[in-house]
């Protein structure tokens, strides 16, 4: 049985949903129903839309909202917070070490082929100084819940993390929608992500900047899935969102076109893949980048937020590496642990692994977004027999792990309202200090019993609540 | 602000523009037709001012009704139908939606979500002119979102800008049908040229400001006075280009394009309604579309494709 967050160990109401549940009981039985219709209303009139690839008539999809909060209590929030700080500041450091002396490769802590054979290691950035030695200003780490002390890491997200729009527009919708509900309840905020953010990226400005640092936001542009959120980004932070061809490099500057003239840019969150960055550096057919652009970052000239070639840390290969390099690192113990995983080239591990295929989750080393996967307890015999097969011919590119029993959260769905599996993602912001604020965005399956919370498989948002120390 | 920004900002607005006065046109044709005129003599001035006459004659061939409105309204072949203009009125307006106010993206967005639903069938039910006063309204509120919401920087006018300089497009535009032989004296015309003179009065909502302003009847000459010279006239010619020049002298002074509209806007205000109209108002308003574009082109050149 998956953990019900709602419940409480003697079968009543867990404390953070009691005021909830009181009120959802005097609320009228047609209210929820409507209050979600009048959302997706809402939603749609503001545009925030997934853009569907390669419709030329805008046919966006709406991300499903769900109207009941996913409610923690300050307790349960301050390990998240703290185990997501701790994680960021070794992979931080990890990234730095990697690029400059290897430290953790030469103690033998990490495979040295796990990391310079890996696909995402950029031998580009090897030797080179970036302000204040900070890689990853923006991490997404997903994070699980399976009983009432038991949270788990499953993946750091270091590249360019999405979402977080969705916690903020999640929380706006909720304030419109269910204003007496934050009467009663003191719900800690989240809307100075973008303040903290902008305050972030300016503190990581390149030695090259001279006055005020100069922020924008690169996006591929209107066509691409993740476009509202970085119009709504580079809005709330009153920055200009640019996308390649507004910028150019010169004299190893990064600049703007403007209606006045060419104008410096200090900082670059960009929203492109390190492939996408240069055309000069990297793929040669990219158009969304700027010529010339890594050699102005490896001179001082510009800050890109993240880094280049901090997709080496969120691999799966490297993942498992992680509570070892907190220790490395800060040298300190893990507050929170990763899911238990097994790796296929040891040999006593694969056996096991072998041996239990029918309940294990087994994923590619680099694989992502589900693919090359096999969930053992939904797969047929001979899903199974073939993807032994795959895994004998190369043991080295697959990990397996238990089937988690993620944690559940009250749901609307079409029968009234049932618990569904839910995961959240903190974002984790780092530049002079690394902070976040309480919560993030809680993604919950909407099928009924599926474990699969992504949006493009019928995944749907929720606000989260991290209520204030004196409500428990 | 960034170049690109401009252009988009620049060419949502005269979209959105050009979509209400497309709206405007078609209305009074619709109104002519129905007080009893001759389907052609109706419905011919509308394809005139949106261009394209001869896209339309290749897939329509008659001027029928049924035809020009779903040419000018609803056909995506058509660049100039309400449907393009508003499409692209919205695709600008999504690429800047993190510099326009939420309400003007907002508004812009659910007009265009909501005009995508509309066919032949339902445009039937809700009448034309019902359709044309939603358009109208439409357009009006973006432009009351955009003054009462919008920081008075660049971005303010370059929205501005583009509002105007396709305003004074189409006014021209509207005042080219029927304007050959017409002079600064010209004030006796036939029943049916009198019809006509009213429609153009009625369809940029100045009927009932020719009557407060003069005691004569519809003329042409009055008309052509009233759109071309009078600056209490929200959509005269000289208002547009006093309204172009001087955000044009706000932006930057020094550039060509500014020097051309301010020579524009004093060719009107300094001007005299008889020597202007010396050649004809036929002459006046192909030479007057001329030298808009070519300001238009310049404005370009200028701001919006720096490099």
């Amino acid at each position: 049985m998956a953990f019900d967050e709602m419940k409480a160990p003697d079968g009543g109401v867990s404390s953070p949903y009691r005021a909830y549940e009181k009120w959802l009981l005097s609320a009228a039985p047609d209210l929820l129903p409507r209050k979600h219709e009048q959302a997706d209303e809402l939603f749609r009139r503001i545009g925030i839309t997934f853009n569907v690839y390669g419709d030329q008539d805008g046919t966006e999809r709406l991300i499903p909202f769900d109207p009941i909060p996913r409610i923690l209590t300050s307790k349960e929030w301050r390990r998240v917070h703290d185990g997501c700080i701790q994680r960021v500041k070794a992979l931080n450091a990890f990234i730095h070490d990697i690029y400059h002396g290897q430290e953790i490769l030469k103690a033998g802590i990490v495979p040295a082929e796990h990391v310079l054979g890996n696909d995402s290691y950029r031998p580009e950035m090897q030797g080179i100084d970036i302000a204040r030695d900070v890689y990853v200003q923006i991490a997404g780490v997903d994070v699980v819940r399976t009983g009432a002390d038991e949270f788990y890491v499953l993946e750091d997200n270091l590249r360019t993390p999405s979402g977080v729009s969705y916690m903020l527009e999640d929380r706006a919708m909720m304030m419109r929608l269910f204003p007496d509900l934050f009467a009663l309840h003191r719900v800690r905020p989240v809307d100075h992500y973008p303040d903290l953010l902008l305050k972030a990226l300016r503190s990581v400005a390149p030695p090259a900047c001279d006055g005020e640092p100069c922020v924008v936001v690169l996006t591929p542009g209107y066509y691409n899935s993740a476009y509202f959120e970085h119009a709504f980004l580079a809005e709330q932070m009153g920055v200009e969102l640019v996308e390649g061809r507004d910028l150019f490099v010169d004299d190893g500057l990064v600049w703007m076109r403007t209606t006045r003239g060419p104008k410096r840019v200090d900082v670059i969150y960009r929203r492109i893949d390190d492939d996408f960055l240069d055309p000069r550096a990297f793929r040669s057919d990219s158009t969304l980048g700027v010529a010339g652009l890594l050699s102005a970052y490896a001179k001082g000239g510009v800050t890109l937020a993240n880094a280049i070639g901090t997709g080496v840390a969120d691999d799966k290969s490297t993942y498992i590496h992680v509570p070892e390099m907190i220790k490395f690192y800060l040298g300190e113990e893990p507050i929170l642990p990763n899911v238990p995983t097994w790796r296929l080239e040891r040999e006593d591990e694969r056996k096991y692994v072998l041996e239990h295929l029918s309940a294990l989750v087994v994923k590619e080393v680099h694989g992502s977004g589900g693919y090359g996967m096999l969930v053992g307890p939904t797969s047929t015999k001979e899903q199974i027999e073939t993807f032994r097969a795959k895994i004998l011919a190369n043991p080295g590119n697959y990990i397996a792990q238990p089937t988690l029993a993620l944690s559940t959260c009250p749901t609307l769905v079409d029968k009234g309202i049932a618990p569904r599996h839910v995961d959240l993602r903190p974002f984790v912001l780092s530049g002079e200090t690394t902070t976040l604020v309480p919560g993030g965005l809680t993604r919950v399956a909407l099928k009924e019993g599926s474990l699969v919370v992504n949006s493009s498989q019928g995944g749907g948002t929720k606000d989260t609540w991290v209520l204030e120390d004196d409500e428990c | 602000m960034l170049s690109r920004t401009a252009d988009h900002l620049y060419w949502m607005s005269r979209n959105i523009e050009r979509a209400e006065n497309i709206a405007r046109f078609l209305d009074v044709a619709n109104r002519l037709s129905l007080s009893g005129g001759n389907a052609r003599d109706c419905w011919q001035p509308a394809l005139t001012i949106t261009g394209g006459t001869e896209a339309y004659q290749e897939r329509h061939g008659q001027v029928v009704a049924v035809s020009v409105i779903s040419w000018a309204v609803l056909d995506p072949a058509n660049p100039s139908s309400i449907y393009s203009c508003l499409r692209i009125a919205r695709e600008n307006a999504h690429a800047v939606r993190s510099v326009i106010p939420t309400e003007l993206w907002e508004i812009i967005n659910s007009t265009w979500l909501e005009l995508k639903n509309i066919d032949g069938h339902r445009l039937r039910e809700q009448g034309l002119t019902g359709f044309c006063e939603w358009i109208k309204e439409r357009s009006h509120t973006v432009r009351g979102a955009t003054h009462s919401t919008m920081l008075r920087d660049e971005a303010f006018w370059f929205v501005r800008l583009g509002t105007f300089l396709e305003r004074s497009d189409n006014t021209a535009r509207l005042l080219g049908v029927r304007s050959e032989g017409v002079t600064a004296d010209t004030r006796v015309v036939s029943a049916s040229a009198q019809l006509h003179w009213a429609a153009v009065l009625k369809s940029v909502s100045a009927y009932k400001s020719y009557r407060a302003l003069t005691r004569d009847d519809v003329s042409p000459a009055g008309v052509a006075d009233m759109l071309i010279m009078n600056p209490a006239m929200p959509r005269s010619l000289h208002t547009c280009m006093d309204t172009v020049s001087t955000i044009l002298e706000r932006i930057s002074p020094t550039a060509e394009c500014t020097r051309m509209a301010g020579a524009a806007y004093a060719r009107l205000h300094y001007g005299k309604l008889s020597e202007l109209l010396a050649n004809g108002l036929d002459k006046f308003v192909s030479q007057f579309i001329l030298d808009n574009n070519a300001l238009g082109t310049e404005i370009h050149e200028d701001f919006l494709m720096s490099s």
